[in-house]
């Protein structure tokens, strides 16, 4: 048994920023990734973080572009939080070490993007997630914080609405082991792989949201999935909406920047969802180009502006399409990008049960809402990994130790879970997975419709059948992918489950829900948020409301 | 189709496997990878992440050359030799006239064999962590962000695009030799905090004497090998002359 008084399940942003605020709280505080933390998803954010910096720019008119993009579902406390401590984390970061670019008088950049009224997104050329990633793990390391790297967790460990620890799987020895915890904070990101286009890591398969519904914690507005416009085609990595932030525009195949008939002001930098589904209907009704992409051209930037701005995209475009963006435009399509909705949890990251946190993007504070600007995802991890440390810290001091026995039994019924895995027929990871994805993309995607998100939720529960007789064959002890794959593939059902089942239900179009029979907002009916909650029978859903505080709901145009 | 030859590992037991893949245009070889391991063989593992050569996590030696394998297309690994047998680690490769079916894939050199393609990192970080990779801000913490001027973001940028992927660490000889090495990822990690100029004096000046040994700066070949895989155009050798330079600057300072 290995024991901490609060461990930290995943090793990107919002973990480490957690980590580091509970180790100088002085709280014994160990991370628990199963990649080492510099390999996490985190630092493949391009674009930049928002902080309302400029002397005209204000928290205030950061909340409103937060909540007009959110549609109206994001909590407007929360965001309040988010936008008010925006400057401080971003200058925190600052002295830490991030290599802000920066502007001529040496302040740091900022850049316009989506949705916003302000250019205040910061960024490091169109690599600030890998900066503020190696930022943030060089703090861990001054720190000697305790990483256990490439261990995976399997299960969370609750005793009366109270998580006590977890269960986790060593990659080195395939044993398991528990980790005995007063607290435990979830910092494990999205689930992007799910879809059979996604921007994100492979790595992204939504393990830990899983692991706290199957723990009896809600799923909220796991129907709110954010498309990204601009998908490399091909591999669908992602390219920058600081690409369009810098000037770049969309054309379809007869040359248009059709995005005039969208949003006829704001153009190519209207917020995510409205910007993927334009370029969608474009490629639909026959205007895209015959693979199924449009193209955005930034050559008109020059060479010198995107050597300097744009460099990542430029090397990305390089090494994975074959075609240079200074001389040739980008062939993009939209494609799974984030993940809105997460495990159910407030302004703290507390979630409903006791000494469990969640923050980052496995969590719904909610401060995206139904649609997540650009530039607030990486502001997420670092306000709200803080306030978890914060609040954790307090909030061990007033428990006593944790129950052993309850973790033991836990670690058995894990050690026979495992076991019962094991053997030479069933079904195979691969085909459940690939099956899955494909039903995602196909029928819970850009455009949504009730017959086809029924078909996508009996398509999940057949696989969620065929998955009960899967195997794992393979019988080596250090790094079995098959075996990690396995316990990885039942808990991208669990989700597909919650994002397919809320999206049939939500009859209406809100941000990125977009519901081809039912194409208003409805904020009569369904100005509310999704709970959804396990049961072996499939997901139970229940609906909360929304906290509106300055801003009436209005519509939304651009 | 195409061939991976695959070196493979378990305990004692070492051998080549091969395997055939279907490949489709645009194809990498980490694509090829999972081909193998999801379809033909489950037992096979490697390390992966990101598949966009941002992370970091998949090196390995690709046709004997330090490379990510989620980089490298399948059409262009088609066109050079695997440089079989070939004892040395390359770090440029020849164009084969006809196309070459055969991919040879083995563990990134440099550190001991966990099994497969994967290998022990843990020698890397530490040595890594040993020339203190953090910024130490001066005492006068600014209310606002400290100001700095472009070329110097500029100049720290080629520093900081580091990945941490170790595949400098696979190609240099002296890393081959010398356990204690710092490498040229640490070294260049080095020179990237005594560009900083948020950096405290005092820190500058410990991590330069961290440095001035032969396990630092002067144990390196200055091959410039490191230099030629970089994924990411670091360039740790030109990294290493600079620290050199320092620290004999200040040698001739004190001794005068």
């Amino acid at each position: 048994m290995i024991s901490h008084d609060i461990i930290v399940i995943g090793g990107g942003l919002s973990g480490l920023r957690a980590a580091i605020e509970l180790h100088d709280k002085g709280v014994d505080v160990a991370i628990i990734s199963k990649v080492p933390p510099i390999r996490s998803h985190s630092g493949a954010a391009q674009g930049g973080i928002n902080a309302s910096l400029g002397k005209d720019d204000g928290w205030e008119s950061h909340a409103f572009d937060t909540i007009k993009g959110s549609d109206y579902l994001a909590d407007q406390d929360t965001v309040e939080i988010l936008t008010k401590e925006a400057p401080d984390r971003v200058l925190e970061m600052e002295h830490w070490g991030t290599n802000f670019s920066r502007k001529e008088d040496g302040t740091i950049a900022q850049r316009p993007f989506g949705g916003a009224g302000f250019p205040r997104t910061c960024y490091a050329g169109d690599r600030t997630g890998h900066n503020l990633l190696h930022s943030l793990h060089e703090q861990v390391t001054k720190r000697n914080i305790t990483v256990y790297k490439e261990w995976l967790v399997t299960r969370l460990v609750i005793d009366d609405n109270r998580c006590i620890g977890a269960i986790a799987i060593n990659l080195f020895d395939s044993k398991l082991e528990i980790f005995k915890a007063k607290a435990t904070v979830l910092a494990t990101g999205g689930y992007g792989r799910i879809y059979k286009r996604s921007t994100n890591a492979m790595i992204n398969k939504g393990h830990g949201i899983s692991l706290a519904y199957r723990a009896g914690i809600p799923l909220q507005d796991m129907e709110f999935v954010q498309f990204h416009p601009t998908t490399l085609l091909g591999t669908n990595i992602l390219i920058t909406e600081g690409a369009r932030g810098e000037g770049g525009y969309l054309y379809n195949k007869d040359h248009e920047r059709f995005m005039k008939r969208y949003a006829e002001s704001s153009m190519e930098l209207a917020p995510r969802d409205i910007v993927a589904r334009s370029i969608q209907q474009e490629i639909d009704e026959g205007r895209g180009f015959p693979e199924g992409y449009v193209e955005l051209d930034i050559t008109h930037l020059g060479k010198k502006l995107i050597e300097e701005r744009l460099p990542g995209i430029r090397q990305i475009s390089i090494d994975f399409a074959g075609i240079d963006p200074v001389e040739k435009p980008i062939p993009v399509q939209p494609g799974q990008h984030y993940s809105m909705g997460g495990v159910s949890s407030d302004k703290d990251g507390c979630t409903p049960a006791n000494g469990l946190y969640a923050v980052g993007e496995c969590a719904c504070i909610s401060v995206h809402g139904a649609n997540r600007l650009g530039g607030n995802s990486l502001l997420d991890t670092v306000v709200f990994g803080r306030r978890a440390g914060v609040h954790a810290a307090n909030y061990i001091s007033t428990f006593e130790d944790p129950n052993d026995e309850i973790l033991e039994d836990a670690l058995e019924s894990e050690n026979k879970n495992i076991s019962e895995l094991m053997g030479d027929s069933g079904e195979s990871y691969a085909y459940i997975k690939d099956s899955l994805r494909k039903n995602m993309q196909e029928n819970v995607g850009v455009f949504r419709e009730r017959e086809r998100l029924e078909k996508a939720v009996d398509k999940i529960k057949e696989l969620e059948v065929q998955a009960r007789s899967l195997k794992v064959r393979t019988l080596s002890k250090q790094f079995n992918l098959e075996l990690i794959n396995a316990i990885e593939l039942k808990g991208m059902l669990d989700l597909a489950h919650t994002i397919a089942l809320g999206a049939l239900v939500r009859e209406e179009s809100r941000g990125a829900h977009y519901r081809t029979d039912h194409l208003e907002r409805d904020d009569a009916n369904w100005m509310k948020h999704t709970l959804a909650y396990f049961t072996p029978e499939g997901p139970r859903l229940e609906y909360k409301d929304v906290t509106i505080t300055t801003f009436q709901p209005q519509r939304r145009q651009y | 189709m195409i061939t991976l030859k695959v070196k493979r590992q378990e305990e004692e037991n070492v051998w080549y496997q091969e395997y055939e893949v279907e490949d489709r245009p645009g194809m990498t070889v980490l694509e090829a990878l999972f081909y193998a391991q999801e379809k033909l063989d489950t037992s096979l593992t490697f390390r992966y992440a990101c598949r966009g050569a941002v992370c970091g996590s998949c090196s390995m030696l690709i046709n004997r050359i330090p490379r990510l394998a989620c980089k490298m297309q399948i059409s262009e690994m088609r066109k050079e030799p695997t440089n079989e047998g070939n004892l040395e680690v390359l770090i440029t490769n020849k164009k084969t006239e006809i196309d070459n079916n055969v991919i040879l894939i083995e563990p990134l050199p440099n550190l001991r064999v966990i099994r497969d393609l994967v290998v022990d990192m843990v020698p890397f970080y530490s040595l890594v962590e040993d020339i203190k990779p953090w910024l130490e801000m001066k005492e006068n913490v600014p209310e606002k962000e400290n100001l700095m001027d472009r070329d110097t973001q500029v100049k720290i940028e080629q520093y900081t695009n580091c990945i941490l992927c170790a595949l400098c660490h696979g190609s240099c000889p002296v890393a081959a030799k010398d356990k204690q090495y710092y490498g040229p990822a640490a070294l260049a990690k080095a020179w990237r905090f005594y560009l900083d100029p948020r950096e405290n004096e005092e820190s500058k000046q410990e991590r330069l004497a961290i440095v001035d040994s032969e396990s630092g700066v002067w144990g390196c070949d200055t091959v410039y090998k490191c230099v030629a895989v970089c994924p990411k155009k670091v360039a740790p050798t030109l990294a290493i002359n600079e620290l050199r330079d320092r620290i004999e600057d200040k040698k001739e300072k004190g001794a005068k």
